[in-house]
């Protein structure tokens, strides 16, 4: 190996374990000195490269660590805020809106009809004129005279209007009369039906009669009963 | 459901436990070397510290991506000179070139004697492709394959740039010397 060689590599790296420098160091005393030489300088070039480091480096590398997963968990919490926050925007705006949309109140009164039977079968006090009128004082009405064969006097919920569900016994069989109290957005079709019902309703001034029977039952004479009799305090 | 919840959370929570161990070895194991390397490129302390500072962060934000701990320090070397070409590209307008004006205060404060002194300015005077693979050979021990690697280079240029480095400060050395030699005689 030739002088020249032997520098290049030796100055390449200092610290080479190739066994055919080390052969040619062996063999060459002044190839074996500069060795020496480079490794000495070498090991002062090591020495003069490790400068100080920053005494808190570590802690402070660390210590910026959690405070970006703190403000990143920050952030996002506070992305998950909004995100719930506008959910319960977006909820509450759809059941005002859902709450605003006229009812119609036929419907209802006809689903009601379907467990009315069951509804009579529970009731075991009969029925006068000073229960009737007792739930009737709630929306300001009362009978001046009662109706035969009211069976079942009972509050329920046409939509989310409370109501009064009547269920007489008539020779035409079962039929239901509802007072409904008025309200700005509540649609009462003055007639309606479905398989096995049907119903007619009357307006009156602060509450709407509605009253409801088997398909072909004839609900006028109901209707006139029910509208004669009843009263609303002013 | 409450206790799924509680495991799910038990397993995050120790999941990210073993993160933070994860990067405070990290930090612990590699902090030095990295500033020093962050230092010989930059030669400016506050500077290097920045970098480092990033650095780590980095490292932090995507610890996960990290599969060998072998591999730790060619992978926050690669993440400090990324970090530090940003940086040139942010202030390119306001940097000097910092060779000319070496020799600062902070570098000197620890070195004592007049030959240390010298020597740490004669790192600081090799242009940048010569003296960082010299330092990363002599900071983290690579050998010229992974200096290769490390710096997207072939084997050959590295050894070449070895060469040069080293024999550019031998002449300094000795043209120093004669100066002294010279000035005392």
């Amino acid at each position: 190996m030739d002088e020249l060689e032997f520098r290049r590599r030796i100055y390449a790296d200092p610290n080479s374990t190739d066994s055919d420098l080390i052969a040619a160091a062996n063999a060459d005393e002044s190839k074996r000195a500069f060795w020496q030489e480079q490794k000495a300088l070498d090991n002062k070039l090591k020495q003069t490269l490790k400068v100080e480091v920053p005494e808190d480096l570590a802690s402070k590398l660390i210590w910026q660590q959690s405070a970006d997963e703190f403000n990143r968990y920050k952030k996002r919490s506070r992305w998950y805020v909004a995100l719930a926050a506008s959910v319960a925007f977006v909820v509450g705006i759809s059941f005002t809106i859902l709450q605003q949309q006229s009812i119609s109140v036929g419907d209802h009164a006809l689903a009601h009809m379907q467990y009315a039977d069951v509804e009579e079968s529970h009731s075991l006090l009969p029925v006068d004129l000073n229960m009737v009128n007792a739930k009737l004082a709630s929306f300001g009405a009362s009978f001046n005279e009662m109706i035969d064969g009211v069976e079942v006097a009972n509050y329920c919920h046409l939509s989310t209007i409370q109501s009064l569900h009547l269920i007489i016994d008539t020779p035409q069989g079962k039929m239901s009369v509802f007072v409904v109290p008025n309200r700005e957005n509540m649609k009462v079709p003055s007639q309606f039906e479905d398989d096995f019902f049907h119903g007619e309703s009357i307006k009156m001034q602060q509450a709407n009669i509605i009253v409801v029977g088997n398909k072909n039952s004839d609900l006028s004479y109901m209707k006139e009963a029910v509208a004669s009799r009843i009263q609303f305090s002013a | 459901m409450f206790a799924r919840n509680k495991i799910d959370n038990t397993q995050v929570l120790s999941s990210m436990k073993a993160k933070h161990q994860r990067y405070e070895a990290l930090v612990k194991a590699f902090h030095a070397d990295i500033f020093r390397y962050a230092y010989w490129l930059v030669k400016d302390r506050s500077v290097a510290e920045d970098i480092v500072q990033e650095t780590f962060l980095r490292a932090w934000r995507s610890l996960d991506a990290l599969n060998d701990e072998k591999a730790a320090k060619g992978w926050l070397i690669t993440i400090l000179r990324r970090e530090n070409a940003r940086r040139f590209e942010r202030k390119q307008l306001e940097l000097v070139d910092i060779d000319d004006v070496f020799i600062h205060d902070d570098t000197q404060q620890a070195e004592g004697d007049i030959k240390e002194r010298e020597l740490h300015r004669l790192l600081g005077s090799l242009s940048i492709e010569y003296r960082e693979p010299l330092i990363l050979q002599l900071i983290f021990g690579f050998s010229g394959e992974e200096i290769a690697n490390q710096l997207d280079l072939n084997k050959n240029t590295v050894m070449t740039r070895l060469f040069r480095a080293r024999n550019q400060l031998k002449e300094a050395l000795e043209k120093q010397n004669q100066h002294r030699g010279q000035a005392n005689g």
